[in-house]
């Protein structure tokens, strides 16, 4: 996924919140568990967002690099959208 | 309760009543044991009830689940519970209406299986004539907001046509095909000799499983379900007994796994009769195969004590008589060898047609 890509969930996925802060990602079949920068990446996708304003945003709430946000979550991104979750 | 211990899962079985007859189901063969069905009002409740336990995805099936009048309720029923819903149905009602209705009411995934790829053996399978609307329906959801999961059940009717199978999804423009070899419970049990396939077919499915997902690695995804007698290991049923997994029938039983009302020895429990959250923390039958202290050797020692859960209780007990024993699937099992006969033990007989 290019970095001006501006992703949006496929059909059948949902981003649920937990009563107890956990937040899933709710796929035809299944559920993945999401940590916390996951989490807060996949809360950004809208559809008209680009995946670099997703990743800097992630960057500066968990005080890590643009670098390192970038390389793990373009890695989760294009794993949800080779299996059609993300588009 | 171990905060571990939340059900993820609940699978309504709103009814067993289903127009195709595949001798291939997983339902009793006691069918008619199950026409005290439910009404709209107490499958409500069982939501509401699921959703308050932690429960995230609501799938809806059978029998068929779509001859249930109130279906649209339900999922939207379950929809306002926060639950994702899942339709699971051979297709052969969802006209435009009642998709719409459904996509309407919050539907979030359907689940169409078709008997075969080509017509004719696929109406043989289902015993009725209906595999071009199946098609007609498949169409009819791809246009739709709502994700769509094609399945096809593998057997040894249908077993030399999974190339096909593969081709007849990506024709339609299929995201997500699942090729499930058949489980041998209930119907499909009775029907294991005409229905096992070859040892040749599975090797031969799986290199075709393998070549297809590199071909269509991102634009296809292909869930393969492994046959239960052919492998070293078991399935990890339903993650655990009790674990993740609750099933209520047509008539309000609450289940550990949907074959479970075969194992005569345990006595579930009825939603009618004792609320669903007190069934699950601490009724006999959820409690009795939960976690690995219930566990036998070689289980009890074995490091994938927690990565199988001593595969299936159902299994286990269709083939020794005995659920609590380690499922004969499992290569360490001293009841392996029944595994390897009724792998061998095939026939070309016409298999039985599910009736009621």
């Amino acid at each position: 996924m290019k970095p001006t890509a501006c992703p949006r969930f496929g059909k059948g996925v949902k981003l649920r919140h937990d009563g107890n802060g956990s937040v899933m990602l709710l796929i035809p079949e299944g559920a993945l568990v999401l940590n916390a920068p996951a989490a807060a990446a996949l809360e950004l996708v809208d559809g008209t967002r680009p995946l670099v304003e997703i990743v800097a945003a992630v960057a500066a709430r968990f005080d890590v690099t643009a670098d390192r946000a970038g390389e793990d979550l373009s890695e989760l991104f294009e794993r949800l959208e080779q299996r059609g979750l993300l588009q | 309760m171990n905060e571990q211990l939340r059900p993820l899962s609940l699978l309504c079985e709103l009814t067993y009543r289903c127009n195709l007859q595949c001798p291939y189901c997983y339902n009793p063969l006691d069918l008619r044991a199950y026409r005290d069905e439910l009404t709209t009002g107490q499958w409500r409740s069982v939501l509401q009830a699921a959703a308050d336990l932690g429960v995230v995805q609501a799938h809806f099936s059978g029998g068929e689940p779509t001859l249930r009048s109130d279906l649209v309720p339900l999922v939207e029923a379950a929809a306002a519970c926060g639950l994702y819903t899942n339709l699971i149905t051979q297709g052969t009602f969802l006209d435009d209406e009642l998709l719409d209705r459904l996509v309407d009411g919050g539907l979030n995934h359907v689940q169409i299986s078709i008997q075969a790829p080509q017509a004719a053996l696929a109406d043989r399978i289902a015993g009725a004539i209906v595999h071009d609307k199946k098609a007609d329906a498949l169409r009819r959801v791809l246009t739709r907001e709502v994700a769509l999961t094609l399945n096809c059940v593998l057997h040894r009717l249908n077993h030399d046509s999974i190339e096909e199978v593969i081709d007849y999804a990506q024709r339609l423009g299929i995201r997500r095909l699942e090729l499930a070899n058949v489980q041998f419970y209930g119907w499909a049990y009775r029907n294991r000799v005409a229905l096992m396939p070859t040892l040749e077919q599975v090797r031969h499915g799986e290199d075709v499983v393998a070549a297809a997902r590199e071909r269509l690695h991102g634009s296809m995804e292909i869930v393969y379900v492994l046959p239960d007698y052919f492998g070293d290991f078991p399935k990890p049923c339903m993650n655990g007994w009790g674990r993740q997994f609750i099933t209520v029938t047509p008539n309000g039983y609450a289940l550990p796994c949907p074959a479970a009302a075969g194992i005569t020895t345990l006595a579930f429990e009825n939603v009618r009769d004792r609320a669903l959250g007190d069934i699950w923390r601490d009724s006999a039958s959820f409690v009795r195969y939960r976690g690995t202290d219930w566990m036998p050797e070689p289980c009890r020692s074995c490091e994938r004590r927690e990565l199988d859960w001593g595969g299936c209780r159902c299994q286990a007990y269709l083939i020794t008589g005995d659920p609590g024993v380690t499922d004969p699937a499992c290569s360490l099992s001293p009841d392996h060898a029944s595994i390897a006969s009724l792998r061998e033990e095939t026939s070309g007989a016409e298999p039985v047609y599910r009736r009621a």
